[in-house]
């Protein structure tokens, strides 16, 4: 009986480990970002992808910037998304939203493979905070988490047990495509200018009544990094489309970058 | 022609169409086409063309057009865009909606400079592209600049005690012009920011005044729109607009045919000619079928707003009740309806 429960305990072990070596090698496999043809983003660089494909007649869902890999143009602004889904916003009309969870590559498989719950242990969520070494290559910034001047950390926003939910803060599962509800839990003012239509971005019709596809928090903010350093701010550097053409004749700027002319 | 060289026609004499008796024998023809008269005019090689031309050059006014006169005119140039693009390309006329005053505004501490804007507006607007470059929309850089105690009383006028900025002989506070050619690598950039300006939609338009042929004109729905066919290129509202925000068409706009948006607006974005001018119109083939401008659509930032300025419950209306605002320029009462804001 002893013996049973030990082999049992050492299979369990054993499979654990083949889980964490497979989740190692899909993680260490897997590029942040990766462009491809055709392929451009529409907020956020490497966290907003989208796929350029023909909708109709000489109509394509987005152009997309030569310079810079940006969306410059929605053929159709509700391609590819989703109904908000419980979302209380002030705005009459149609809310729709993209899903997030279809741009995290390992969502699928996080919450089964990896942690399924009872592999590897759960943390508490009161645990003393560390850095997390295992999702570097994930989470490029979570050695050195940029959010909530150092008083926050993982498990305040992901849940324990449940990997593929956040949670608030009075333990409430947060699906990944409702950010919004989590974000708003701190940073209240900002949401409720959002749920007015007020800060962020929304593309389709301008009537106060008509359909807009909403963009969620995270489609422009980097949770991880939302401090950007010594910059505060919470959007992140772009690359810049180029400079409109000089007049003719005119072979720099320079009379514009003259101190006290 | 014969092979035998004319007498005294040097060996590199131009080919026959080209020398002069050449020229003569076709201006002959020419004027006696003219001669002709419109039937004969109709009847030449490229009938179609010749049509189109004809008629094109005979149009009224647009906003003086009766309605069968509109639908003539669009229903000609749809064919000749179609046929020139070589893709389905509608004119749309669809009127301004009652009820509907368009407004625009702008968060001005939000804008990080990165010009998707003005890129968008191109993408979407047909406007001429490589030498021949029109954008609607200029992104000026600005400093920041520093106002302290310290330099108190160096700006112009002098010993007035008030920092306004500097002049020739006293640098302070903000001392550099707004920038328009600004390249970094990121932005937006440390103690920078940026002021898209377009056009102002004004309620009371100084180049509406000034148009000597009046096809510049404000809709019902508050748009100023130009009416291309009926423009004479005096360039006289360019002049008079206090924004810098209408473009020239220099030469003959280079417009590729894969990159033509087919979805046009009479009064819009369908392709312009050489000679007219052009300026923002809010996107009036878009604004019009309820869409988002399409600045506002690509702004990263969410830094733009757009919608009824007669409608209480509007992003715009909105930003005005809640938001510190300004508006460019407001001392020279041309009631703009493009705003700016700060959070």
């Amino acid at each position: 009986m002893q013996a049973n429960k030990r082999v049992h305990a050492d299979m369990i072990m054993k499979t654990g480990i083949r889980i964490a070596a497979l989740c190692a090698l899909g993680l260490g496999t897997m590029p942040a970002v990766q462009a491809a043809d055709g392929e451009c983003f529409e907020s956020r660089d490497g966290a907003s992808k989208v796929v350029q494909k023909e909708i109709g007649e000489n109509l394509k869902n987005v152009e997309c910037s030569d310079t810079t890999g940006a969306v410059l143009w929605w053929g159709d602004p509700y391609d590819g998304t989703q109904p908000m889904g419980d979302m209380p916003v002030e705005i009459e009309g149609e809310a729709v939203v993209k899903s997030r969870t279809a741009q995290l590559n390992l969502y699928p498989v996080c919450g089964v493979a990896c942690h399924n719950g009872s592999f590897p242990a759960p943390v508490e969520a009161d645990a003393p905070p560390r850095k997390l070494t295992m999702h570097m290559d994930l989470v490029p910034d979570s050695m050195n988490l940029q959010h909530g001047n150092g008083g926050i950390w993982c498990l305040d926003c992901h849940d324990a047990k449940t990997r593929n939910k956040l949670v608030d803060n009075a333990g409430n599962l947060v699906d990944f495509n409702q950010p919004q509800q989590l974000c708003g839990k701190c940073h209240g003012q900002v949401y409720r200018r959002w749920r007015e239509g007020l800060h962020g971005k929304r593309i389709g019709e301008w009537a106060a009544d008509g359909k807009k596809r909403w963009f969620v928090c995270t489609e422009c903010h980097n949770p991880h990094d939302v401090q950007q350093g010594e910059r505060k701010s919470g959007f992140a550097q772009i690359t810049p489309e180029p400079a409109p053409k000089l007049p003719k004749n005119m072979d720099n700027a320079d009379h514009e970058r003259h101190h006290g002319h | 022609m014969t092979d035998q060289p004319k007498p005294n026609a040097p060996e590199d004499a131009a080919p026959d169409s080209m020398s002069r008796r050449g020229f003569v024998k076709d201006a002959g023809t020419l004027s006696a086409t003219s001669l002709l008269g419109t039937a004969a005019l109709m009847t030449n090689s490229d009938e179609a063309e010749a049509n189109g031309n004809w008629a094109e050059w005979f149009q009224g006014n647009y906003r003086l057009m009766t309605q069968e006169e509109k639908d003539e005119a669009i229903a000609r140039l749809e064919r000749r865009y179609t046929n020139e693009y070589g893709k389905k390309v509608t004119v749309d006329s669809t009127p301004a909606e009652k009820g509907v005053l368009f407004g625009y505004a702008l968060n001005i501490q939000k804008c990080i400079g990165c010009r998707r804007c003005a890129k968008a507006c191109v993408e979407e607007n047909n406007q001429s592209r490589g030498d021949q470059e029109i954008e609607w929309i200029r992104v000026l850089k600005m400093e920041k600049g520093e106002f302290n105690s310290v330099k108190m009383g160096d700006g112009y006028p002098e010993s007035y005690g008030i920092q306004v900025g500097g002049n020739a002989y006293s640098a302070s506070g903000v001392v550099l012009e707004g920038e328009h050619y600004y390249e970094p690598e990121k932005v937006p950039e440390e103690d920078a920011f940026y002021m898209p300006i377009a056009c102002m939609q004004c309620e009371k338009p100084p180049c509406v005044k000034v148009c000597p042929v009046r096809t510049t004109y404000r809709e019902p729905d508050g748009i100023v729109v130009v009416d291309y066919n009926w423009c004479i290129g005096c360039r006289m509202c360019i002049g008079a607009c206090p924004y810098w925000a209408r473009r020239f068409n220099w030469g003959e706009p280079n417009l590729p045919k894969e990159e033509m948006n087919p979805k046009t607006h009479y009064l819009g974005n369908r392709p312009r000619m050489k000679g007219v001018v052009e300026k923002c119109t809010f996107c009036v083939q878009r604004t019009r079928k309820g869409r988002y401008p399409a600045c506002v659509e690509v702004c990263p930032v969410g830094a733009r707003k757009f919608g009824n300025l007669l409608d209480p419950e509007s992003e715009v209306r909105r930003v005005l009740a809640d938001k510190r605002v300004f508006r460019l320029k407001a001392e020279l009462n041309t009631y703009p309806k493009f705003f700016y804001y700060m959070d």
